[in-house]
């Protein structure tokens, strides 16, 4: 695609920065995100992830750097935004004494919606959340947590916007609810884009096109799950399921490769076999030659091989990681 | 404006949908009914000089410290408390048209209940005519003095209302302090009734700032010319004044919150 044809992104931000007072929440952080790209945003406890949603939102102003949401400049227009996006706050505070059809009624009307669109608008989002006609009808404060956190998502849907901002939408969900979650946005994916926030790396791993780590008010990582795996583990992890015990094993695999260490002290015991994790240095081929190696051997007897793909909590552990030693707890730089 | 009535409905929504609004409504109107049956009963052995309707008036006046706070304090307390201020930040409507939509639902209610309690004499008026009408509740020009001075401190009490709840989450203490704040407001005027200078040793600037400031303090003493239909201007744009103020101050408070 020509410079000329790339469509306009839905998020560009440039050098953001924030501070309330003497902690400076956002040190400039720039990223842009496109039409219908669900994108994760992932860090510690007060790396200022809900700080770039509000601002994003329209909700804060920032001190300085450039945002625009949907063409918009947020320093300009901060409350034109709010047109254009759906938000769901962190806790999805919700009015516990209406009904969720009057909420989701009162909703729409702020959000301009009248007559026949906003009546179809709201059995769309209705459906799209798996909000049936009964739950409907029911007084929130009576809903369960899954059943609210679907209440907010639908509200955040219900003026069809571009862009859709979840603070945490699956903090505190049993499995079957995230995945419903999960489902909604798989439902919309492409159409919609989408920018959530969340400490559960294995949702984040299972429907985001690309991911934002940040620590310490600063982005330290960002791209897909393949491109942070090849930045920030560069070793290649194998699991075997052998009967043979570790000296045997690891003195036979030390001969092949010097790099290649074994991950735990005591290997775990699994049906009267033993499951070794190793990592090399050498990448893919040194392991499946290590394993053609053993399974030559007599005296060691192989049943499961496995060459594991260091998964999202490794590479956001070892991205925050060196933010963390970076800084102590009172947020100051060390020099 | 569009965006002014759905905060307006939905304020007077959650009003209607609230036990605590119903269980204060009642309390108030039944024990002002009490009270006028008895004031009407004694009329005749009172040295009440003005027309009796102003009685129900003052009973208003005088127990809007029980009854605001309970229209009051939810409004923006119980969104605190419950985060739900956020949400509402996140529509596309201004903190000052939020604030003004809850205030006007706050001071709809207020009117709906103003407007049963001065149902008692309409029923006086209805059942027993001749009587009604030598009590003067058949003339025009009590009613629309009364009721306009009733609507003018109504709106600056629930807008005082509504400023105690912006600065607090709990619901009890935004209640609390709009008591005190009501009935110092209104000790204040109790105090200083009849206290008014006669006009003869005004100087012009003295007169000016009289009439344009006086009425804050000395509006009992105005009430005397609304009970009887006078409409005093100065009266008006004085509690107009005011209860822009305190809702200029809730909405500063909101932006506050909001940054």
């Amino acid at each position: 695609m020509s410079v000329e044809n790339k469509p306009l992104p839905i998020i560009e931000v440039v050098n953001l920065k924030k501070r309330f007072g003497r902690i400076q929440a956002l040190k400039g952080i720039s990223f842009s995100i496109g039409k219908g790209e669900i994108v994760g945003f992932l860090g510690p406890n007060g790396a200022g992830k809900s700080t770039t949603l509000r601002i994003l939102s329209g909700l804060i102003p920032a001190d300085s750097g450039e945002a625009k949401v949907c063409g918009v400049d947020l320093a300009q227009e901060e409350g034109l935004v709010r047109n254009h996006i759906g938000y769901l706050p962190e806790n999805n505070p919700l009015p516990e004494d209406l009904r969720v059809i009057e909420y989701l009624r009162f909703r729409a009307l702020l959000k301009g919606l009248e007559g026949s669109r906003l009546k179809e608008r709201i059995k769309v989002v209705l459906d799209i959340c798996d909000l049936e006609r009964k739950i409907s009808e029911r007084k929130i404060g009576n809903l369960s947590k899954g059943y609210r956190q679907r209440v907010g998502i639908a509200d955040s849907l219900l003026a069809e916007p571009r862009l859709v901002i979840l603070d945490e939408p699956t903090i505190g969900l049993d499995p079957h609810q995230s995945a419903v979650t999960r489902k909604m946005m798989e439902r919309l994916r492409g159409e919609v884009s989408f920018l959530l926030s969340s400490h559960i790396l294995s949702e984040v791993e299972a429907c985001c096109d690309r991911m934002i780590i940040l620590s310490h008010g600063q982005i330290v990582a960002e791209g897909t799950l393949h491109d942070l795996q090849k930045r920030f583990v560069n070793k290649t992890t194998f699991q075997i399921v052998a009967s043979s015990n570790k000296i045997d094993i690891q003195k036979k695999i030390r001969l092949l490769d010097q790099t290649c260490e074994l991950l735990q002290d005591d290997p775990v015991e699994v049906s009267g076999k033993r499951r070794y994790n190793f990592s090399t240095d050498k990448g893919e081929h040194i392991a499946e030659k290590i394993v053609r190696t053993l399974l030559e051997e007599n005296d060691i007897r192989i049943s499961e091989f496995q060459i594991r793909r260091p998964d999202l909590e490794t590479i956001f552990l070892r991205a925050t990681k060196k933010n963390w030693e970076e800084h102590d707890f009172l947020n100051r730089t060390k020099i | 404006m569009k965006s002014y009535y759905i905060i307006l409905r939905y304020e007077l929504f959650s009003l209607f949908i609230s036990p605590s609004t119903y269980v204060a409504a009642f309390y108030f109107l039944s024990l002002l009914a009490l009270g006028f049956r008895f004031f009407i009963e004694t009329f005749s052995n009172t040295d009440w000089l003005l027309p009796p309707l102003s009685s129900l008036i003052v009973g208003l006046l005088f127990g809007a410290p029980a009854l605001i706070p309970f229209i009051t304090m939810r409004c923006f307390a119980e969104e605190r408390r419950l985060g739900t201020l956020e949400t509402l930040f996140s529509a596309p409507v201004s903190n000052w048209i939020l604030v003004i939509g809850k205030w006007s639902g706050c001071f709809v209610f207020f009117i709906i209940i103003s407007a049963l309690a001065l149902c008692f004499p309409l029923l006086l008026l209805l059942m027993f005519p001749e009587q009604g009408g030598n009590l003067g509740f058949n003339e025009i020009e009590n009613w629309t003095g009364s009721t306009l001075y009733l609507l003018i401190f109504g709106g600056t009490f629930t807008a005082i209302g509504v400023f105690s709840s912006s600065i607090t989450k709990n619901q009890m203490v935004a209640g609390m302090l709009t008591f005190t704040l009501l009935t110092a407001y209104l000790s204040i005027m109790v105090f200083s009734f009849g206290n008014q200078t006669s006009d003869a040793y005004f100087t012009n600037y003295q007169k000016l700032t009289d009439g344009l400031f006086g009425t804050y303090i000395n509006g009992l003493d105005k009430f005397g010319q609304f009970s009887v239909g006078l409409i005093d201007l100065s009266t008006i744009l004085n509690q107009a004044a005011l209860t822009i103020f305190f809702l200029i101050l809730s909405t500063i408070q909101i932006e506050r919150l909001n940054n």
